[in-house]
């Protein structure tokens, strides 16, 4: 069910190119044997390898490749020969001026013979994306995960029965294959300039080809697929290579233009999960959110491959086996090793409130009459005439952050909040810095229990700000 | 192969004969699995979860099962596919291998393999758009308003543009579940509690940045009446009360209840006070002035502010009450002063007010509340005066 649109005819005439612009041709269509798709998911860029068999004769016989409705880059065509490798050689290739979307090789066999050869080019229109699903346990002690590998074939092609292998990583690319798909090579200004793109990105998509042994590319022969026992779900080998994984999905794959399909990557069950609630304004927005934390390692049963960037759909069974949905979030591309953190959003079963309880000053500061000079209200007994300005002072602000728990579970708490300028935080909530300006502080809270956390902030304003940092102090909030 | 289709609303197709994937449009023989459950979960704020349960055929072998919806807001990117595993007897062991979106169109096929041939029970959920809830309640205040009935209803709306005769409804309010049958367009209505006697509090208020002024020249405020739930007690108190329109009643003594109005009630959760209000009350009249406002100097642009409001209150009804006098200490700063941008250091001073509720106050705001007698049999209303003094520190 090849649509057929992008052919290899091997002109029978047999006559050199230049013969070519006749009216009537014949040709002989050598079918594909194999085909490999290599796809990134970092550009829209496919690398397509393609084996076919053509009876050649001696002396010089012509290739016609052509490649009608597809988003084929010209530039990146290459023919090899495969089986012989030797006594065939590629004289030239020349894309001709009134056909768009083709070129003619001219090929030297030193004798008659049926040769295996490979045609590699770059597409546009194929892509993978992952995704996820993640179901927790009614307990939410553990969760299931299960990432996916989605294929959408746009390209205008069908290709049926590919091998079919997925790169996680981002490459780079002077330009989008999708626009060189658009214009005839011969338009090209500057053809050495191309040729130096065309190098670069073959370069660099085919550094992460050549260590991976190439999986024998043999002509998969799908109708006489014997059923076993049962057919499992396809297995996708993952390879990690240089600063790049390779996924390799078992067997071969037929997805015709237009469609898309989807395949498990991985599966894993009783992934080990903890349940933090956080108060991060920066990252969440103001409000405490609550998020499953889990590990990509082998401890919790993942760690056998970074997870790409795609989308998290997250669920929770209830006791009767059914589903309640809870978010969907966008995952970034997470490393072995590396931790995964799905933000559940706000728990209506948990009250988050913060009050201000009492604001007093003290330290006052005058400067005197403009100048230089600067006094602290109180010292020496000193009057202070009226051209004397309140130039520095210490804000005491005293805050109760108060949280409810209404879940049946106890519940653990982290609170982070930045408090620019000379700041000193007192409390006996044992807090750290989680950077210069940053204070976190952690609570346990029981069941149907509430916490009170009282702190106090000293803000040194004006004249007496020296530094730009929260000091840590131990001490009673409002003294 | 074998061939499924679960068309939405409601058929499955098995398909007989190997076809590839783009020829779906051929002659087909199918079967139709219909639903055998459907749960809709409601427990998610903005989302609608369908779970259908259906017994889908399969052949040993690898099978495909079509799920295709037209008109419906189904997110096909939340479907979720479940085989669920059979009961002990059976060997039946079937698994999804793959999953196919065929072009513009809303369906997508899942390809099933099967060691033997059986039926499979699967569940099928997607997040269903179209569908939405709300919560309402209706108040029932007894003739002395001391206590009420406080109905709570789901309203569900279907604008899915799916039917369903038969459904389990998960509200996610105190794990209560219903069933009933919800069709095209319908709003379904269902009473999910009803709180019987439950002690109201009516508050009459003076809050001059929150409420304003009746007559601002006559400096004169709006005294609102609300009544004040509080979700604790009885068998209040174990779930939140979403936010929800509350139409308010009360019984006018002869058997039948009398409208008082409506209020959108907010999220109230346990603990917490449900206030709704009933409008302005106008047999109570709180007149605020500032009765004095001085500043001493400390020191250079230094000062100390002392500051006296003083109340004239009137409670000209045939009962005593409370009013509930609330004050934001900024703002009575920013009045007598200006904005410095600094929130006020204040003391309370020796005023008739000087025992704010500790629950409901802090470090900007101030309650008190205020027993107001009923007036004289001969129909006069004592006047009342009520003062607050405050001490501003360290303005500049």
């Amino acid at each position: 069910m090849n649509r057929m649109i992008h052919w290899l005819g091997l002109f029978s005439l047999l006559l050199p190119f230049a013969v070519l612009a006749r009216n009537v041709d014949l040709a002989t269509v050598p079918e594909r044997r194999a085909v490999q798709l290599t796809i990134y998911n970092s550009e829209d860029l496919t690398l397509v390898r393609e084996r076919r068999v053509v009876t050649f004769k001696k002396g010089v016989n012509p290739l016609q490749f052509s490649w009608a409705n597809t988003l084929i880059d010209p530039t990146s065509v290459e023919l090899r020969f495969r089986e012989p490798k030797t006594g065939l050689e590629m004289l030239d290739a020349t894309f001709p001026h009134d056909k768009p979307q083709t070129l003619y090789w001219n090929v030297q066999s030193d004798a008659d013979r049926e040769a295996m050869i490979e045609i590699s080019y770059f597409t546009s229109g194929i892509s993978w994306a992952a995704d996820y699903l993640a179901i927790a346990d009614a307990d939410e002690q553990t969760l299931q995960l299960e990432s996916f590998v989605r294929v959408k074939n746009n390209s205008g092609e069908d290709y049926e029965n590919a091998q079919v292998r997925l790169v996680v990583g981002t490459i780079n690319l002077v330009e989008k294959i999708a626009e060189l798909a658009k214009v005839p090579v011969g338009k090209v200004k500057d053809e050495l300039k191309r040729e130096e793109y065309r190098e670069l990105r073959q370069q660099a998509a085919r550094k992460m080809m050549l260590p991976a042994a190439p999986a024998p590319m043999v002509a998969m022969d799908m109708a006489g697929g014997a059923m076993q026992e049962m057919e499992a779900p396809k297995e996708i080998i993952k390879e990690g290579l240089s600063e790049y994984f390779i996924y390799t999905i078992e067997g071969t794959e037929t997805v015709p233009n237009g469609w898309a399909k989807r395949l498990r990557s991985f599966e894993a069950a009783g992934v080990p999960m903890t349940i933090q609630y956080r108060y991060r304004p920066r990252e969440y927005g103001d409000q405490l959110v609550r998020l499953y934390l889990l590990k990509n390692d082998t401890v919790s049963k993942l760690g056998t491959t970074p997870l790409p960037d795609g989308m998290m759909r997250v669920f929770r069974t209830n006791n009767s086996d059914s589903l309640n949905y809870l978010t969907t979030q966008s995952l970034k591309y997470v490393p072995i090793g590396d931790k995964i953190e799905l933000n559940l959003g706000a728990d209506p079963a948990v009250i988050f409130e913060l009050i201000k309880r009492k604001v007093s000053r003290d330290n006052l500061w005058f400067q005197i009459k403009g100048g230089n000079l600067y006094r602290k209200l109180g010292e020496d007994n000193m009057r202070l005439e009226l051209d004397s300005q309140v130039a520095g002072w210490d804000e005491h602000t005293v805050y109760r952050q108060k949280i409810r728990n209404y879940s049946i579970k106890p519940i653990h708490v982290q609170i982070r909040r930045e408090i620019p300028g000379d700041v000193v935080f007192r409390s006996w909530l044992n807090p750290t810095l989680h950077d210069f300006q940053t204070v976190q502080f952690e609570t346990e809270i029981p069941a149907s229990d509430k916490a009170e956390l009282d702190y106090e902030l000293i803000v040194r304003q004006g004249y007496n700000q020296k530094q730009n940092r929260v000091e840590l102090q131990s001490g009673e909030a409002g003294r | 192969m074998n061939r499924t289709r679960l068309l939405y609303p409601l058929s499955v197709l098995l398909v007989l004969g190997v076809t590839p994937l783009d020829v779906l449009a051929r002659i087909k023989l199918t079967t139709l699995p219909v639903r055998e459950r459907v749960e809709i979960h409601l427990d998610h704020a903005q989302i609608a979860l369908v779970e259908e349960e259906r017994i889908v055929p399969l052949v040993k072998g690898i099978n495909q099962v079509d799920f295709s919806w037209a008109n419906t807001r189904i997110d096909p990117d939340t479907l979720v596919f479940r085989i669920l595993p059979p009961p002990a007897d059976q060997s039946l062991d079937a698994k999804v291998l793959s999953v196919s979106y065929p072009p513009n169109e809303n369906a997508l096929v899942w390809s099933v393999a099967a060691n033997i041939s059986g039926a499979a029970r699967v569940r099928i959920s997607y997040v269903l758009g179209g569908l939405s809830k709300d919560f309402h309640y209706r108040a029932t205040a007894d003739r002395d308003e001391k206590t009420l009935d406080l109905a709570q209803y789901l309203r569900v709306n279907n604008n899915a543009n799916e039917a369903y005769d038969r459904a389990k409804f998960e509200t996610g309010i105190g794990g209560l579940w219903f069933d009933k049958s919800l069709g095209l367009s319908e709003t379904k209505e269902v009473q999910l509690n009803s709180f019987a006697a439950v002690p109201v509090r009516k508050t009459y208020t003076s809050d001059p940045q929150q409420f304003g002024y009746l007559d601002r020249a006559q400096d004169k405020l709006n005294v609102p009446m609300h009544y004040v739930i509080k979700n604790a007690g009885g068998s209040l108190g174990k779930a939140p009360l979403p936010a929800g329109k509350s139409r308010i009643f009360q019984e006018d003594g002869k058997g039948g209840s009398a409208f008082l109005g409506e209020d959108r009630g907010k999220f109230t959760p346990p603990d917490d006070e449900l206030t709704l209000y009933l409008g302005l009350a106008r047999d109570i009249a709180v007149r605020r002035t500032v009765d004095r406002n001085e500043r001493q100097r400390i020191a250079g642009n230094l000062y100390r502010y002392d500051v006296t409001l003083k109340y004239e209150i009137e409670n000209f009804k045939d009962s005593p009450v409370t009013l509930d006098i609330t004050e934001s200490v900024r703002q009575i700063r920013d009045q007598i002063r200006g904005d410095s941008g600094r929130d006020p250091e204040w003391q309370l001073g020796d005023g008739s007010l000087r025992n704010p509720d500790p629950d409901k106050s802090n470090a900007d705001t101030l309650l008190f509340h205020v027993d107001l007698p009923a007036r004289t049999a001969e129909g006069q209303a004592k006047k009342q005066i009520q003062t607050l003094r405050l001490t501003l520190n360290n303005e500049w």
